[in-house]
């Protein structure tokens, strides 16, 4: 068995006639954080409901704790998945969310569940559609945690959080990594939250990979440039990414090889991973231009 | 527990916030039909059954369910089969408390009711049940509730018509007919499953 918390290797997947996943690869060792970044409709939903085999591929394989995916159903009982949105019936009091999912896990723990709920504040005469989307949020981690899930699987779980609620979920996060082998894949469009949790980061742009490594190696891989308006118009060999032209100052993003081939007036400095996403995820036309 | 008993059972949690709407619709046929015993029990199927079979699509729709079964230890066919077992639960049930109403309410009113009676209003209720969850379930499960939710009320109505219709049944001859009703019904949900089997693994849920 491989020590991989999942892999997925050159992953294909149609969605629509104008949007498929193409040879996406990406892999994340077990007991670490990967932050799956990318522009709303880049493909992230799409590459995790491909990970948890909601969704069938038309190539590439995919590996999730040491089974292939599509594997044996009990596999799920090791993976919570976590969503902008409740999957629970609204009506449902949280002690009744325990009462239906129960007997589906072999390890749930009652106890702990309790536990999570009150430690988060989250009372069990609570019914779910009375919750705030923070305190949904926490509810469906509580169920995550309270089957021992080895891997939480995060699709944009901070969207539309205020920065306290983002905060405690980014300490949640770190809770349960306390524990050897439990892994986090996280999508979110918000980077901030990936600078205290993130070791691994994937970006992703209309369904591929752009990028995939460790957090360092991702930062050290681009350097943001800066100069004039018409500083960056006669280089030979440089690909600027997501250029920005104002009347004044021509901002984009380039691979760190590249930067030295630069003149000496243009400011090169290293980026944020806001700044990598926000380029990355530019909009088609003036995503990439070679000088 | 199986799977599929663990399914039917969250069917039961999913449409029990509910109960108390349920038994209305439970309480008013009765009280609709408290002087004619002999409908009762087709009536309750055609009406509280069916309405209590198709809830737990219905809340599906509503709180994004098949994202739930998708993430649960559960195999697509135990979620499929789980709301057909679901269906028959529902079914026995009502015909269960349906027939000791009945019982009683005819012993009360003096009315006739047992031996054949009995046997052919629980035949024909039988044949109202599996004709409306043969027809609904593939519909429900291949666009969703709330897409299908005026067709799939008329087209069991519309099928059982032209059941009629085309193969002229009538009371009178019902002695010939009237056995096969069970089988048929077997037959026709066995089916049913089977094609919503099928029609499931086309259909693409929209969201996580």
């Amino acid at each position: 068995m491989s020590n991989l918390a999942f892999a997925l290797r050159g992953v294909n997947a149609a969605v629509s006639g104008t949007f498929a996943l193409r040879e996406v690869s990406f892999e994340l060792p077990s007991g670490y954080v990967m932050g799956l970044i990318g522009a709303n409709g880049a493909g992230k939903t799409t590459a995790i409901r491909c990970l948890l085999g909601m969704r069938a591929i038309d190539g590439g394989e995919i590996e999730l704790l040491g089974h292939p995916v599509p594997g044996p159903v009990a596999l799920r009982q090791e993976v919570g998945v976590v969503l902008d949105h409740t999957y629970l019936v609204g009506d449902w009091r949280l002690a009744q969310v325990e009462r239906a999912l129960r007997p589906f896990y072999e390890r749930w723990d009652g106890d702990r569940y309790r536990g999570l709920l009150d430690e988060f504040g989250l009372d069990l005469r609570a019914k779910v559609k009375d919750l705030s989307r923070g305190m949904a949020i926490k509810l469906t981690i509580a169920v995550a945690l309270s089957h021992h899930a080895r891997l939480l699987v995060f699709d944009e779980p901070t969207s539309g959080l205020d920065p306290v609620a983002r905060d405690e979920l980014v300490g949640i996060i770190g809770d349960f990594l306390l524990d050897a082998g439990h892994s986090v894949l996280f999508s979110t469009h918000i980077t901030t939250d990936l600078d205290r949790v993130g070791d691994y980061l994937t970006l992703i742009h209309d369904g591929r990979i752009v990028r995939t490594g460790t957090k360092d190696d991702i930062l050290d891989a681009y350097r943001i440039v800066r100069a004039g308006p018409d500083d960056l118009n006669d280089l030979v060999g440089v690909e600027l990414i997501g250029v920005r032209r104002t009347s004044t100052v021509t901002q984009a993003l380039v691979c760190t090889d590249e930067a030295g081939l630069l003149g000496a007036d243009v400011l090169i400095e290293p980026p944020s991973l806001e700044e990598i996403a926000v380029h990355i995820g530019a909009p088609a036309g003036r995503r990439k231009e070679t000088v | 527990m199986t799977p599929v008993a663990r399914m039917v059972m969250l069917n039961l949690r999913t449409v029990a916030p509910y109960r108390c709407q349920c038994l209305a619709v439970f309480a008013v046929v009765v009280l609709l039909f408290v002087n004619r015993p002999v409908a009762l029990v087709p009536t309750l199927v055609l009406l509280f059954t069916a309405t209590m079979a198709a809830y737990p699509f219905n809340v599906g729709d509503k709180a994004r369910l098949e994202t739930l079964y998708a993430t649960l230890p559960l195999a697509r066919r135990s979620v499929l089969f789980g709301h057909y077992g679901w269906a028959l639960a529902c079914y026995l049930c009502t015909v269960i408390a349906g027939t000791a109403l009945a019982l009683l309410l005819a012993r009360l009113q003096s009315v006739p009711l047992g031996g054949r009676t009995l046997a052919a209003v629980l035949t024909l209720s039988w044949g109202t049940f599996a004709v409306n969850v043969a027809v609904q379930f593939p519909l429900f499960t291949r666009y969703g509730y709330t897409r299908v939710s005026v067709l799939s009320t008329v087209l069991p109505l519309a099928f059982l018509a032209m059941l009629v219709v085309r193969l002229h049944l009538s009371l009178a001859s019902a002695r010939s007919w009237l056995p096969w009703t069970w089988p048929v019904g077997a037959a026709m949900i066995v089916a049913s499953a089977a094609v919503a089997m099928t029609l499931d693994r086309r259909r693409v849920h929209p969201r996580l």
